[in-house]
């Protein structure tokens, strides 16, 4: 194909070869629009309410005149939920809230698991055994049930429940982080740049990590959706003695009692989650195929 | 059967490879007969679609190869008909997933050719074989799947040869009677005890008091009663019986026949201690031995052709040495014919009867292999030839220039950046195939038009 | 392998969070409200004696340890228990057992044959159809699959109870079920199929489905989507095209040739499937007052229970490790090439 002038060095065949792998996976595509869709929501609601006519933009405005839930309507055009909550612009504030507290687990817990990752495949021997022992016994209370535990020591709140779960999602980065390191260190140009005498840090640093990293950031873009599933099912069994909390699992258990009546109370906020967290699926194995040689040669 | 029938009939084979990177013309017009039971060696530098050659005639392509034209006749079926309508009916929007569809279709049309008329040594012995399967069961399951009465025949022979049979059978061997031994079989209805016999008898490793000890004792092995009316009916009808249970029970003697024979196939082809091996994995067995059981499956069911893809490149050199003896025995004890492909001109010199000489998916020259290395026509093959100091084995290399990039080949003839000979015509159209004599072929623009210079 | 450094590493997490709070938040529960001045205060020093709190901490952890591999969990308080932590598990745990194993069950039927089929059809229809389904089982916050549920087959189609593990009209006046615990093995079903009632087995079974089937469609999406793509992958290997090249058919070729190494991914991740499960388990029980050890646990959570918190951490725990190195055994049987080393 004929290379586009003037961008020849930015658009050079490997990017255009990787843009077009990751265009031809449409799931992805649609992927990503969405996952855009819910970070505007995210940054509108933080910066600028005002856009969206959000007068209350960071917790629930009920009405208690009249609790019970309505059906969908002009006025309310997803319904409200007990108490009175306008469920439209209660989802609004909540993807704010939700993929917030996403990124506040994400960050950190993928950041000291990378770390910690590294640091036991560089130093390896026992070193690298005590920290893998260390993440089996992490990994070894459900983490739900580990959460509750945290949750217990450290009282149920915001920043306990982001605590908890950075203690619960460290060491899955730790085990991913050292497993790729692993099989980058295997590949042959490593042996080269060892052979060239490269020193140990540099090989680490320069050579072994850019090409680990990838898969790392990946699985952070798709641990997104997960974290938030974990979130409001936290929510959801009561972690956060809260009220009027915008937030998508706790929204949801608003209108448990009138699940005969009003399943929309439920299906509405349920329904942001399924889809944000299967588009950043959808996103993650887009950027996956981009990154997978094979996937880049074949059709 | 006459020598000059053809088991395999390539005419003006066009397969492209749809990729990412682009499409890239990997066969460009082959035209190739496989004779039956003749060594067809075919040579050419990697990449110059050898393999994807083997691959079309066993109907084993990847999803995104386009058949954009063409037609390969084994035996009389055309196995690239399905794919080559495919795409026809894609007029250009060829889509891989469409194409599987196809392939899959065309594996179950071929399912009673693969393994009982052609079959195909790969040539990585390392990934060929399945990591989680007994390797006596992959060499068996040819057997199970398509000559059940064979392997009953064999279990029932056992069961009804008494010691007196095997004596007597013993007798005509050490006579060296052949003809007599096999009457005696018929006579006593013992078919596919032969079989076994001729198995211990031709081992080259064993003492012949061993063998004989051995032969002896292939007797009196009772077989279960309940099971001897389905063994039957599977040695008549080549089926095994469709009553649940019994088709289990049946199934399970078959495969510890199938074990069986596999063991005495390996032992044929020189392994040690065959009976042991059956059971083991792939990853036990050193590269050697996995081709020796990858060779043993290709062969156990006797098909008419075997193409052999580089069977020996990955192998260090003295096991390539062994697998080669053993190949050439093979082709003195069976009627087979081989599909020979390699890199390497001077073993191809000592298997083949026939050479054919690959340039950019296009077969540019093709003959007895004597007329061939003797006197090479093509400005190519006199290049690869010059290339090889001597008959050793050696890797085709050092030849002038590049290996053409396969999505935007050369107009006219593919050799032409290359050939020193090259004329204007070269440039601009592809050479016909010439016939310079006792079936030495050439497609050069040198030998066209009745071998006069322009 | 590492059993039991494992356990020993678990039970250090426990204690150490459990002690993370300071000694009075541990002897609050046992502190008799009613006292107070001097009095109270000659409990605290006589409980601090008691529980070795005025000892070394690693001291306190043996005394601690001694206590638990004695049956000594502590005391739970909730509202569906109130007693020693040890007599809590015993109700508590068979349910949960039941439920997990009968979920994993109908998990492995469902999801094995659906991954196959999914990377044989690749791209066709029916392999979209299943992915639409895994992809959205996948983003399905289990609480919301389990109302889902409930609202189409309790509330809409009547088929299926809403919640609970009987319907109570049924359990009147029996001997073997008492204030919601059944005798003797504390497991409804098999109880009642004990002592005859096929009726009550029937509904106790009809109670299981709805909690068994969130469950085990929660965990589905992962095994599928694994089975899928590493059947991609294998199909496209070596041995697989070979195994064509014997003639054989494409069911033997997908199932007995690609299927077994395809499935080795599904195993090596099957640790993460059961640790989903059981965090699964605490939310489908809560939903569906199924009185297990996650419903307790959940209750416990509410009323600030350290002594169900602790139990509950500890048991869950000692259930997964347990259960991934029963896992690690038999597909290590499964897998020739760690088998024979
Ligand atoms: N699955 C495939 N997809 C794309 N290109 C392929 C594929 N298989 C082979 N090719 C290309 O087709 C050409 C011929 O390959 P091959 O038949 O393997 O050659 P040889 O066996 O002679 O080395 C090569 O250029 C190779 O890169
Ligand atoms: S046709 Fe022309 S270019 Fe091709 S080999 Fe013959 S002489 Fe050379
Ligand atoms: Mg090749």
């Amino acid at each position: 194909m004929a290379r586009r002038g003037g961008l020849g060095g930015f658009w050079n065949e490997e990017r255009k070869l990787s843009l077009q792998v990751f265009l031809s996976n449409k799931p992805a595509v649609v992927g990503l629009v969405i996952v855009l869709i819910y970070i505007a929501d995210a940054l509108i609601v933080q910066f600028a309410p005002w856009l969206l006519g959000l007068k209350n933009p960071y917790a629930l405005t009920p009405n208690y005149i009249n609790p019970i839930p309505q059906p969908p309507s002009w006025k309310y055009p997803l319904g409200t939920t007990y108490p009175g909550v306008n469920l439209l612009t209660a989802i609004i504030k909540a993807i704010r809230v939700d993929l917030g507290l996403s990124v506040a687990v994400v960050l950190p817990g993928a950041g000291l698991g990378i770390v910690i990752g590294i640091i036991a495949t560089y130093i390896g021997g026992w070193v690298d055994d005590l920290l893998m022992r260390i993440t089996d016994i992490f990994f070894s209370v459900p983490y739900l049930v580990l959460a509750i535990a945290v949750g217990y020591v450290l009282g149920r709140d915001i920043t306990s429940m982001i605590i908890a779960l950075i203690i619960v999602w460290w060491p899955l980065y730790a085990r991913y982080t050292r497993s790729v390191t692993l099989q980058v260190r295997e590949l042959t140009f490593i042996e080269a740049a060892r052979a060239a005498g490269a020193s140990n840090a540099k090989i680490m640093f320069r050579h072994i990590l850019p090409n680990a990293l990838p898969p790392v950031l990946v699985q952070m873009s798709m641990d997104l959706g997960t974290v938030m599933l974990v979130i409001s099912a936290l929510a959801f069994i009561g972690f956060l003695p809260v009220s009027n909390f915008p937030e998508l699992g706790y929204l949801t258990t608003l209108g448990l009692n009138y699940i005969n009546t009003a399943p929309w109370t439920i299906l509405f906020p349920g329904i942001v989650i399924v889809i944000f967290a299967v588009s950043v699926y959808l996103l993650g194995m887009g950027l996956m195929d981009v990154i997978n040689p094979r996937r880049r040669s074949s059709l | 059967m006459s020598k000059e029938e053809s088991i395999v009939k390539i005419r003006d084979l066009r397969l492209s490879y749809y990729t990412r990177r682009g499409v890239y013309h990997a066969l460009n017009g082959v035209d190739l007969d496989i004779m039956r039971g003749e060594v067809l060696g075919v040579a050419g530098e990697s990449g110059c679609g050898k393999s994807t050659l083997g691959l079309t005639i066993m109907g084993l392509l990847p999803r995104n190869a386009a058949i954009e034209n063409g037609e390969v006749m084994v035996d009389g079926f055309d196995v690239v008909r399905p794919l080559r309508e495919y795409f026809r009916r894609s007029k250009g929007k060829f889509k891989p997933t469409k194409n599987d569809d196809v392939l899959k279709k065309l594996h179950k049309a071929m399912m009673n050719i693969r393994g009982v008329k052609v079959s195909m040594v790969f040539q990585e012995p390392m990934t060929t074989l399945n990591p989680v399967m007994p390797v006596g069961y992959q060499i068996a399951e040819v057997l199970l799947q398509h000559n059940v009465s064979l392997l009953a025949k064999r279990r029932l022979a056992r069961a009804k040869a008494t010691r007196e049979d095997m004596k007597a059978i013993l007798g005509y061997l050490r006579g060296n009677d052949m003809a007599s031994m096999m009457d005696y079989i018929k006579s006593r209805r013992l078919e596919g005890i032969e079989d076994q016999v001729m198995a211990y008898w031709r081992r080259r490793d064993l003492h012949d008091l061993v063998k004989e000890i051995r032969i002896l004792s292939l007797c009196c092995d009772a077989v279960n009663p309940m099971l001897r009316p389905g063994l039957s009916y599977a040695a008549r009808t080549n089926r095994l019986p469709s009553a649940p249970v019994l088709r289990q029970l049946v199934r399970h003697e078959l495969v510890k026949e199938g074990y069986r024979k596999a063991a005495e196939y390996l032992g044929l082809l020189g392994m040690p201690e065959p009976e042991k091996v059956v059971k083991m994995y792939p990853h036990e067995l050193s590269g050697g031995m996995r081709q020796r059981v990858v060779i043993a499956t290709a062969m156990i069911n006797n098909p008419e052709l075997v193409i052999l893809d580089e069977p020996t490149s990955a192998l260090d050199v003295t096991i390539q040495a062994q697998i080669l003896d053993l190949l050439k025995d093979l082709k003195q004890e069976t009627k087979a014919a081989y599909m020979f492909i390699s890199h390497d001109l001077s073993l191809l010199y000592q298997v083949s009867d026939r050479i054919a000489i690959m340039y950019a998916g296009k077969v540019v020259e093709v003959g007895p292999k004597d007329s061939v290395f003797k006197e090479p026509k093509h400005p190519y093959t006199q290049m690869l030839l010059e290339a090889v100091p001597t008959l050793e084995p050696h890797e085709l290399k050092g030849i002038r220039g590049e290996v053409p990039d396969l999505r935007n080949p050369p107009k006219g003839c593919m050799f032409h950046p290359r050939c020193p000979f090259a004329m204007p015509i070269c440039r601009e159209k592809e050479p016909p195939t010439v016939d310079v004599g006792s079936g030495h072929k050439v497609a050069c623009w040198l030998y066209a038009g009745g071998g006069e210079k322009k | 392998m590492y059993y039991i450094p494992t356990l020993i590493g678990l039970t250090v997490m426990v204690f150490a969070i459990l002690h993370a709070g300071g000694p009075y938040k541990l002897i609050a529960p046992y502190i008799n409200p009613r006292l107070s001045g001097p009095a109270r205060q000659e409990q605290i020093q006589m409980l601090i004696q008691k529980f070795h709190l005025n000892q070394p901490i690693y001291v306190q952890y043996f005394y601690w340890l001694w206590a638990l591999l004695h049956g000594n969990l502590g005391y739970t308080t909730t509202p569906i228990f109130s007693g020693p932590a040890t007599e809590a598990l015993a109700i508590f745990f068979p349910n949960t057992a039941v439920l997990a194993i009968f979920a994993g069950v109908l998990m492995w039927i469902i999801g094995i044959p659906l991954g196959t089929w999914s990377a044989v059809r690749k791209d066709k229809p029916d392999d979209v159809a299943i992915r639409v389904f895994s992809y959205t089982l996948y983003g399905m916050p289990i609480y919301l699959l389990a109302v889902v549920l409930i609202i189409i087959f309790a509330v809409y189609l009547k088929l299926l109870p809403i919640s609970g593990v009987v319907n109570p009209e049924l359990t009147v006046g029996l001997s073997w079920y008492v204030n919601g615990i059944s005798y003797p093995t504390h497991v409804l079903i098999i109880d009642a199929i004990i002592h005859g009632d096929w009726k009550l087995a029937l509904n106790a079974f009809e109670h299981l489905i709805l909690p068994a089937f969130t469950l085990a469609l929660a965990a589905m999406a992962g095994v599928i989507n694994i089975l899928r793509a590493s059947m991609i992958e294998v199909l496209d290997q070596d041995y697989v095209r070979f195994a064509r090249s014997k003639g054989l058919p494409e069911g033997v070729v997908t199932k007995k040739h690609a299927r077994p190494t395809a499935m080795f991914p599904v195993y090596t991740n099957f640790a993460y499937t059961v640790a989903g499960m059981l965090s699964g388990v605490v939310v489908v029980e809560s939903v569906f007052d199924y009185p297990g050890i996650g419903y307790w646990l959940t209750q416990s959570m509410l009323g600030n229970d350290m002594g169900g918190i602790m139990a509950g951490t500890l048991i869950f725990g000692l259930i997964f490790v347990t259960t991934s190195l029963a896992l690690d055994i038999l597909f290590a049987i499964k897998d020739p090439r760690i088998r024979l080393g």
